[in-house]
């Protein structure tokens, strides 16, 4: 994204993830932040010893190669952003000293992405939104969690993450087409982190619209109409099951030293195994239970049975495969240090992704952003 | 109605089945690329269903899959047995007039039909592959067979959500199948671009279990940081509450996630009574199980709509858990078009959830629905390839190409 300016007036999760996107692949990213701080500073996890602004893992994951400027005088902001490919903003008018109707005005060139809960029109365009509200809106979690309880909420920012990268594919989707002369002029881009996740339950949506039976809850790790697919524990750590044709039954059940089930012709069927679940859950909590999970998987993947280790946080960095692959890799920030964080997930061998990078404090670059716009230190 | 034009003159070549390659296929669509997906009459798409059986194939059921009727709107369709030479050429002539190639395969598929990134150049040197099987293109798992679920297991995200006292938990059938799938799109996106500057194609390497770390990133922070993964918490939260699912009438369930003060002051007012014992946001941490239980109180006497409805005009994060049944009715969705009707042929008038973004407030159009198998042959092997309609004729003939499913010769015996 060599030659690209956006600028970032948001704060939000969806946004950063978005923008980092852009950072990553080579854009200059301008957080405009306000005196405090965005809200992705006050989000945990804190590094130890470290108070305020700075101590957040999360702001460094999701800022990493952007540059801080604080400033709110108009004409300095103005300034900055003359020649930006795109402002992401994610509140209402007035919240911050540009907004949509500035950039109208500021350049034609510049492309507005707007990323907010609901999006900019409809019957909810105004309600409050969060991670699990949008989740419980889109009918995901309604799946999720054991039948007659309550439905269980994702950990962490599955909402906003897929509305950021959703809002890149617009917004890169965007400059593309300008290039290519296929768009000009100021172009909004409406993206709703609600309509966002959506890409996870739309075909059990088109199910339901049809009156084709659709997921409920029916138990932690338990999707219809699969069996089985979970977690189950090991000597040495967890592992990650999914057996669906009947073949991989029949593997699973060999490596399991289960193999009378596979006599049972009732069972090549996922969803006959399902109804039995009841009877053949302890089955394979037994047989696994004082078994290497890695030793599992590795078997079973050798037999073409989609097993996987499950890893703690503590193993993740450690996995092989992700070692290999330098699934992660450092983000420095002045003041916490480097921290190994992942790093972007497609891989262009022609214009790869900075690899990890650094993290400036807030207001770090306004100087040097103001003198280079022409303004006032 | 047209599809946007944003993307027109590009052409991509998708082999991509199932859920992530066409989804990442999907968005480039949406915006106005040609894409032209490749099956053939005994390998099609498994997402039109991977329990073939004859019966199943007369009553038309390779067309009838909601999975591959959502996922394959505004492309072309043609079907080409890569096992033979002539559907081997075909395909390489198709990509030399192509901007891109996509596929999902497990790893050893394409080297098994002598096709590849180097294959593809050689006919088309500028040209974009982007390849995302479940764990990428290199490392020791690199052909590990994984569905979406082994991808949200390997990615240890499971040990980010649930109670303290469940087993890791999972939280989608195939979480990493769709978000692979947005990851598609922008690293394909990427390299167009980068291919419409320099004129220099490239391979793009995907792994599904890599594009679920984002997700996971404040558990691995966190592990980083402090030497501890984040605590298993269900639906609360460290630094909020109220924060979870709240059972109302009629069995149903709402998600109040108060963030702030401000939205607690208007949840007590809100509330009254059984909230005035509750004060800052450390008093409710410590008083979590009380203050869940009052919240339930005030829930069960309402609908959902109706709590929804009330929390939100006091400026509280609230959201009723819809069920699937219900989101095509879902009145915001309704009021934003997002949902498109389109009659397809063989299932009738269908939703189709349009891209969830806007530009200028116009919903993208979509044009045409899910294709039938080998329903654009003519269009793509006449049209661009230039074939006669009696070599068109004769592949049909041959059974290089076709628009009847058929089960694989191995299947039948």
């Amino acid at each position: 994204m060599e030659g690209i300016r956006v600028l970032d007036l948001s704060g939000g999760i969806a946004a950063a993830y978005c923008g980092k996107l852009f950072a990553d692949h080579g854009a200059e990213v301008l957080l405009l932040e306000p005196p405090n701080g965005f809200r992705t500073r006050r989000l945990p996890p804190f590094a130890p010893g470290i108070e305020g602004a700075e101590a957040s893992g999360m702001h460094a994951y999701l800022s990493t190669n952007k540059r801080s400027v604080v400033c709110t005088d108009r004409a300095d902001l103005l300034r900055v952003a003359r020649g930006a490919s795109l402002a992401i903003d994610d509140g209402p008018a007035g919240r911050h000293a540009l907004d949509i109707e500035t950039f109208k005005t500021v350049s034609a060139d510049t492309d507005v992405l707007s990323i907010t809960w609901f999006g900019k029109d409809g019957p909810y365009r105004n309600f409050a939104g969060s991670d699990g509200v949008c989740l419980a809106l889109s009918s995901q979690i309604d799946w999720i969690g054991e039948p007659g309880r309550a439905p269980l909420i994702p950990g962490g920012y599955h909402a906003q993450i897929i509305a950021g990268v959703t809002a890149f594919i617009a917004a890169s989707g965007q400059i593309l087409a300008r290039e290519l002369g296929n768009a000009y002029g100021f172009q909004l881009i409406d993206v709703s982190v609600h309509e966002s996740s959506i890409c996870l339950t739309e075909i059990e949506a088109y199910r339901g619209h049809c009156g084709l039976p659709v997921r409920t809850r029916i138990g932690v790790n338990r999707f219809r109409s699969t069996y089985p697919l979970g977690i189950y524990a090991c000597r040495d750590g967890w592992l990650g099951v999914t057996v669906v044709t009947p073949a991989q039954w029949d593997g699973f059940c060999r490596l399991l030293g289960l193999r009378h089930l596979t006599d049972i012709e009732r069972y090549w069927s996922s969803e006959a195994r399902l109804e039995d679940a009841d009877v053949l859950e302890p089955l394979i909590t037994a047989a696994v239970s004082d078994r290497s999970a890695g030793e599992l998987a590795r078997t079973g993947q050798r037999r073409k049975v989609p097993l996987s280790l499950v890893p703690t946080m503590d193993k993740l960095l450690a996995v092989d495969q992700y070692i290999s692959r330098a699934a992660f890799a450092d983000v420095t920030h002045p003041d916490i240090g480097p921290m190994p964080l992942p790093v972007t997930p497609f891989r262009l061998h022609g214009a790869p992704a900075t690899a990890g990078g650094t993290v400036s404090r807030l207001g770090e670059d306004t100087s040097a952003v103001l003198a280079a716009a022409g303004g006032a230190e | 109605m047209s599809r946007p034009t944003f993307l027109q003159g590009l052409r991509i070549v998708d082999l991509s089945m199932g859920w992530a390659g066409p989804l990442a296929t999907r968005h480039l669509a949406d915006m106005g690329a040609e894409v032209i997906k490749i099956e053939s009459c005994e390998r099609f798409d498994w997402f039109r269903g991977w329990e073939a059986s004859q019966r199943w194939i007369d009553e038309g059921g390779p067309e009838k899959n909601p999975p591959f009727n959502c996922l394959n709107r505004n492309k072309l369709d043609v079907t080409l047995d890569l096992g033979t030479g002539k559907g081997r050429a075909l395909l390489l002539a198709l990509v030399a007039a192509a901007d891109a190639v996509v596929e999902n395969f497990a790893g050893s598929v394409l080297p098994k039909l002598k096709l590849g990134f180097e294959v593809f150049r050689r006919v088309k040197p500028d040209i974009v592959m982007l390849s995302m099987p479940g764990f990428g293109t290199t490392g020791p798992w690199k052909d590990y067979r994984a569905y979406g679920s082994t991808t949200e297991q390997a990615a240890g995200l499971p040990h980010l959500s649930g109670n303290a006292e469940w087993p890791p938990t999972m939280v989608h059938i195939a979480l990493g199948d769709a978000v692979a799938g947005l990851n598609g799109a922008a690293g394909l996106l990427l390299a167009l671009r980068h291919r419409h500057r320099t004129g220099e194609g490239q391979f793009v390497d995907l792994s599904h279990s890599e594009c679920l770390f984002p997700l996971a990133a404040h558990g691995i922070a966190e592990q980083v940081l402090t030497g501890r993964p984040p605590p298993r918490l269900g639906n609360r939260s460290r630094l909020h509450a109220p924060h979870g699912a709240y059972p109302c009438r009629n069995g149903r369930w709402l998600v109040i996630q108060v963030q702030n003060e401000v939205q607690w002051q208007s949840m007590q007012a809100l509330v009254g009574e059984s909230l005035e014992g509750f004060g800052d946001v450390q008093d409710r941490l410590a008083r979590n199980d009380g203050l869940d239980g009052a919240v339930a109180v005030w829930s069960a006497r309402r609908t959902a709509e109706r709590a929804m409805a009330e929390l939100q005009s006091a400026g509280v994060p609230a959201g009723a858990v819809r069920n699937s049944r219900e989101l095509c009715d879902e009145p915001h969705l309704v009021a934003r078009k997002f949902w498109k009707m389109m009659d397809r042929e063989y299932v009738g008038c269908i939703p189709h959830a349009r891209a969830p973004y806007r530009v200028d407030g116009s919903p993208l159009e979509i044009e045409w629905p899910a294709p039938t198998l080998g329903q654009h042959n003519r269009q793509v092997l006449g049209g661009i390839l230039g074939l006669a309609e009696d070599e068109i004729v004769d592949l049909e003939r041959a059974g290089v190409i076709g628009t009847k499913p058929r089960m694989r010769e191995a299947d039948t015996k």
